[in-house]
């Protein structure tokens, strides 16, 4: 294998492979990236079983071949390549790296160990999304899945297609986030696809825009981006029932400024015990002020009021402050509006359109909904 | 300024006939009546009596049907160990609205250090008298106070005082009142030690007063020799200290046998996952962090803790974790000699508490009544059907050589027990 490279399309490019380097101890082949010339292109994998990432770069090909780079290894020496052209070559056990003045000799790993990358099936339903509307979705929703893998199926997201539609939904049981985006693949099919691949993938759409085309099978997902690709298996197990959880009507409904209400809970649950379990806020929400108050004997207490507009009964509610600030940073827009049934019912936080925004983007913001459970007082 | 520390700076308060008097305060019925609480049953125990049973001889501790045999007519309630922790929990409330150095002793009785309050609320007796004023009035009890310049001769002198009375014991008086007391006056001094003592005629604390440490070590050991030396001359040194909730809960199972099977491993997890849960709803804490202790066949011990987003005090979900420890361990068939499940990172349970959308509150409702069920029924009344076989009623021998074929060791972890 030999090859000739621009230093920055090809350390971008070993960069963006080295994302899903694995750490086992146990298969030391799955901590190296396999770099794998043909005809005139470069191609760069790397696997930790559950999440696969393949690129693939033009350079000045001058012998196929493959070989498996240590991958932390790699990622050293790419930062620190001066700025001219990257010539490689394999030679017995080494792969020889010169650039500029600069010469490396890395060590090898076997070739034959690296597994067999997934591969997308013929009969795979593929549908395209912009990138940035991908991120956003994925963004909003992501982050109300859960981290505790004793309960492996809340560390995914479901992500549901049916025609013309698709849902992505994350809950870690104490909140529950759902947005729908329009899908331009037919076919009804369901996938729950870990929280860290969906994040990946959210990275990548950011970083190089455009388009993604999203391929859903029954055991794998795969997220396309040009001539990158990353693959992650599903999870197993059967989702619950979300959409049973979602309320229907209200007994009251509040609508408050956003980033107004996300700084005053900021504030206040400064005097929450960070070390312990989160000190609820507890919202007094009367016709025309929503009061926010929490602390304790023990720490001390904060209150802050501001200005919202309630329909229904006044109502006192507590919340984890971080699960209804993560809720008010994804719902994107000015206002948001909270509907209560009461205090120890799930609230559910919605984006308010404006008044002066035209259809397309208040159909935008009445397809997100935030759900969360009170604390009892 | 600083003000100057008062001499008497200790109070105990102690509340008289604790779990009567509160019975007699929700049920104006039971106004002037003889009241006990305890269990009612053949073998129950007297646990309160009021003042009026007093009268008839009755005691604490003293077996329910002998209690009923001296006051027949005597009106006897079960325990509302609810009610009770309410009322200490005002109790505590109340007193640290005094002073922040409370000490609580049990559900109703606890050291105050009022040394540093004497500006804002006068001398220490005042302080007594205050509080106690204020436990009738709040709270519809009365409660005896001791004042002295240290905890043990503080609580000696609320136990004087009792009931509904105060005594104040000044630094120049301690020598003069100590002497007149019995040894078993002494903190400490139970009935073998007293009785030890008394074989060499050492009856009172100022006999005791009269031998010299090394003497009296040769009577009762090192140890009781350097206290009753100390407490005898009315030295303590121990300071009030704040309440510490206990660190964490833990219970562990040894087998006389090497376990490989990962079901039985798993099935011992839910019992013991059951245990702790059981201890920390009665405690009336959640714990943050779950941990499992294993220990192999060749005596290596490891420990894996994982910490939750929101407390529980649930087995459901205190197994669930630390099943997941488990097998994240990939035994494959290794022997474990040792499996313990541990909760730690406590909080108070009852103050605020996150609710679950997935409906696990049917758990939490549902092992609350379990807890309700063994109380009223014993500990056989309810259990999982996963662990049926081990806790099915055995006759003697079986039982016998079940209990043999395995040692338990659980416990509460209160700081410095050394446990861990």
């Amino acid at each position: 294998m030999k090859f000739r490279a621009e230093r920055s399309e090809f350390a971008d490019a070993a960069m963006w492979a080295l994302r899903t380097v694995g750490a086992r101890a146990t298969l030391p082949a799955l901590s190296g990236v396999k770099l794998e010339v043909s005809g005139d292109r470069l191609s760069l994998s790397s696997t930790d079983l559950e999440i696969a990432s393949e690129l693939s770069v033009a350079v000045q090909a001058d012998r196929d071949g493959m070989a498996l780079v240590p991958g932390r290894l790699l990622g050293d020496v790419v930062r620190s390549l001066p700025n001219a052209a990257v010539s490689a070559e394999v030679d017995g056990d080494r792969l020889h790296l010169v650039c500029g003045r600069a010469q490396f000799a890395l060590r090898l790993m076997p070739v034959e160990d690296f597994p067999a990358l997934p591969q997308i099936s013929e009969q795979a339903a593929i549908a395209v999304m912009k990138a940035e509307e991908f991120a956003r979705t994925v963004a909003q929703v992501a982050r109300a899945s859960s981290t505790d893998d004793a309960r492996p199926v809340l560390t995914g997201v479901s992500l549901e297609a049916s025609a013309g539609s698709l849902t992505a939904a994350a809950t870690d049981s104490y909140r529950l986030a759902v947005r729908t985006v329009p899908w331009d693949a037919g076919a009804e099919t369901t996938a729950l696809v870990p929280r860290r691949a969906l994040d990946e993938a959210r990275r990548s759409a950011e970083q190089l825009g455009a388009e993604v085309r999203i391929a859903i099978e029954p055991s794998q997902v795969t997220f396309t981006f040009g001539d990158r690709r990353l693959t992650s298996r599903l999870i197993e197990g059967k989702y619950p029932d979300y959409r049973q959880l979602i309320p229907v009507g209200f007994e009251r409904r509040l609508a408050v400024d956003r980033a107004e209400l996300m700084e005053v809970v900021r504030r206040v649950s400064v005097v929450g015990e960070s070390n312990t379990t989160a000190t609820p806020v507890t919202l007094h929400v009367t016709s025309d002020t929503v009061r926010v108050t929490a602390g304790s004997g023990e720490v001390g207490q904060a209150e802050e009021s501001l200005p919202g507009t309630l329909e229904g009964e006044p109502i006192e509610i507590g919340f984890n402050p971080r699960y209804l600030s993560d809720g008010l940073d994804v719902a994107v827009s000015e206002r948001v509006v909270l509907e209560f049934r009461d205090e120890l019912k799930p609230a559910v936080l919605r984006p308010a359109p404006a008044d002066d925004q035209d259809d397309s983007a208040k159909e935008q913001v009445a397809d997100f909904l935030y759900l969360l459970m009170p604390v009892r007082l | 300024m600083m003000m100057q520390r008062p001499p008497e700076p200790i109070l105990h308060v102690d509340m008289d006939a604790f779990y009567a008097a509160v019975e007699s305060r929700d049920d104006p019925a039971l106004a002037g009546v003889p009241v006990l609480v305890g269990g009612a049953g053949g073998r129950g125990v007297v646990a309160s009596a009021s003042y009026e049973a007093r009268d008839y001889g009755i005691r604490s501790a003293m077996p329910m049907a002998r209690a009923r045999r001296l006051c027949p007519h005597a009106v006897v309630r079960p325990p509302r160990f609810d009610a009770y922790r309410q009322v200490s929990a005002q109790l505590l409330d109340l007193f640290r609205s005094v002073t922040p150095l409370v000490e609580p002793l049990s559900l109703d009785e606890a050291f105050l250090d009022v040394g540093g309050a004497v500006r804002l609320l006068g001398e220490p007796a005042q302080i007594g008298s205050h509080v106690r004023a204020r436990i009738h009035a709040e709270l519809g009890l009365r409660a005896s106070v001791g004042v002295a310049p240290n905890k043990f001769l503080a609580k000696l002198c609320s136990g004087k005082a009792k009931p509904d009375g105060q005594l104040h014991l000044r630094a120049a008086e301690v020598d003069a009142y100590l002497l007149r007391l019995s040894v078993r006056d002494l903190w400490g001094v139970g009935e073998q030690t007293a009785a030890a003592l008394d074989r060499f005629g050492l009856r009172t604390v100022a006999d005791v007063r009269a031998v010299t440490e090394t003497s009296l070590a040769r009577i009762v050991g090192d140890a009781a020799a350097g206290q009753i030396h100390r407490l005898s001359r009315g030295q303590d040194a121990r300071p009030v200290s704040p309440y510490e909730p206990a660190k964490g809960m833990s219970a562990e199972e040894t087998f006389d046998r090497d376990i490989a099977d990962p079901d039985l491993l798993r099935t011992e997890v839910l019992r013991l996952a059951e245990k702790v849960a059981r201890r920390l709803r009665r405690g009336d804490v959640a714990a943050r962090t779950v941990s499992l202790r294993l220990r192999y066949a060749d005596f290596t011990t490891i420990s894996r803790s994982r910490t939750l987003a929101v407390p529980t005090d649930q087995a459901t979900a205190v197994h669930r974790e630390v099943t997941a420890l488990l097998d994240a361990l990939r035994l494959k068939g290794a022997g474990v000699r040792l499996i313990g499940v541990r909760a730690s990172n406590l909080v108070p349970s009852g103050a605020a508490r996150q609710l679950d959308l997935l409906g696990d509150d049917r758990w939490s409702r549902l092992e609350r009544a379990a807890d309700v069920a063994r109380t009223r029924f014993g500990e056989a009344a309810l259990t999982r059907g996963a662990l049926l076989d081990d806790d099915a009623p055995r006759s003697g021998d079986a039982a016998a050589a079940a209990e043999d074929w395995r040692s338990r060791r659980e416990g509460d972890e209160r700081p410095g027990s050394g446990a861990d």
